[in-house]
């Protein structure tokens, strides 16, 4: 016949723990009110309870719990703040669209439109309000004269091959 | 480190055609035109400008010799023969909005007889004249068609 005792203290702990299903819980306590040694265990489990829980308690008492949150906070401001450059290091590490596969490529065309459109702006540009104009001439070989009309739009380069010879200008 | 080179050769290779394609083609005429007091034709060619050297200039006739539209691309230089030993360089060197600037230089024997840098705008002509050429003179006209 089967010891009932060794088939309760397997569940007893669990009875302790108050994990047990009603049907277990009845059949415990039916056989605690009769075994002295099954009450015996359950007692010295509830002892060994004690015994663990009272100090834990007492040392929670003693601890000011709104100075912990204090300390908390204190040692987050504490912590080294990220200079701006990590944190964008952080950042680019973090998102995929800036894996170096991406970026490079990306970087290299931005710098080559920024050159294109610098380019067209700064050469492009019309800075020059008069419409034509003689910027330079030199001649070592002729006199050189420099005529303009704006009523015909026209600008005349003439050379001269000697101081005497007259201008055919009108 | 193959990638990164290769992508530096694509960046510089970017960067070549960029400075190449900031210069677009400027289409410049260049006419010849011989101007002397022989006679009192003008050549219909020149009808455009027929009223501009007629107010100008004090010859009777006025004879096209060659007329030729340049395609002119930056810092590449164009030259055009005009009589024996005689020749024009156009070359674009400036490009603007509405205005060009062009450097025009005159050759005789191989020595630069006129060395010039006009700012050109549509519409307008710079005539370059003076030279002799027969019994009148040359005059070169150059308008800017862009």
């Amino acid at each position: 016949m089967k010891d009932p005792c060794s088939s309760v203290s397997k569940l007893l702990e669990k009875y302790f723990d108050q994990e047990v299903t009603n049907k277990e819980r009845s059949l415990v306590e039916s056989h605690l009110r009769d075994c002295l040694t099954c009450q015996d265990e359950l007692r010295s489990m509830e002892k060994l309870r004690d015994w663990v829980k009272a100090p834990i308690e007492e040392a929670a008492q003693e601890e000011e719990f709104p100075w912990v949150w204090q300390k908390i906070e204190r040692e987050i401001r504490l912590q080294k703040r990220l200079t701006w450059w990590q944190s964008l290091r952080l950042w680019l590490d973090v998102s995929p669209l800036f894996k170096k596969k991406v970026w490079i490529p990306a970087v290299a065309t931005a710098v080559v439109l920024l050159f294109i459109t610098a380019q067209s702006i700064f050469k492009k540009t019309p800075s020059y309000p008069s419409p034509s104009v003689v910027e330079y001439v030199e001649s070592q070989t002729y006199n050189v004269m420099i005529y303009e009309s704006e009523k015909a739009k026209v600008t005349v380069i003439w050379l001269f091959e000697g101081p005497e010879q007259e201008a055919p200008i009108s | 480190m193959r990638r990164i080179d290769s992508i530096f050769a694509l960046v510089l290779v970017l960067l070549l055609l960029s400075t190449s394609a900031v210069f677009a083609e400027v289409q410049t005429r260049v006419r010849i035109i011989e101007a002397s007091n022989l006679g009192s034709s003008i050549d219909p060619s020149l009808r455009d400008i027929h009223d501009q050297l007629g107010n100008l200039f004090n010859f009777t006739s006025y004879r096209l010799l060659r007329d030729l539209n340049l395609n002119l691309v930056g810092n590449r230089p164009v030259e055009i023969l005009v009589h024996k030993g005689r020749s024009v360089e156009v070359t674009l060197f400036g490009q603007y909005l509405k205005t060009v600037e062009l450097r025009i230089k005159i050759r005789q024997d191989g020595m630069d007889v006129l060395n010039t840098q006009v700012r050109l705008a549509h519409g307008r002509t710079v005539l370059i004249g003076g030279p002799k050429h027969g019994e009148g003179v040359i005059i070169l006209a150059v308008s800017g068609q862009f």
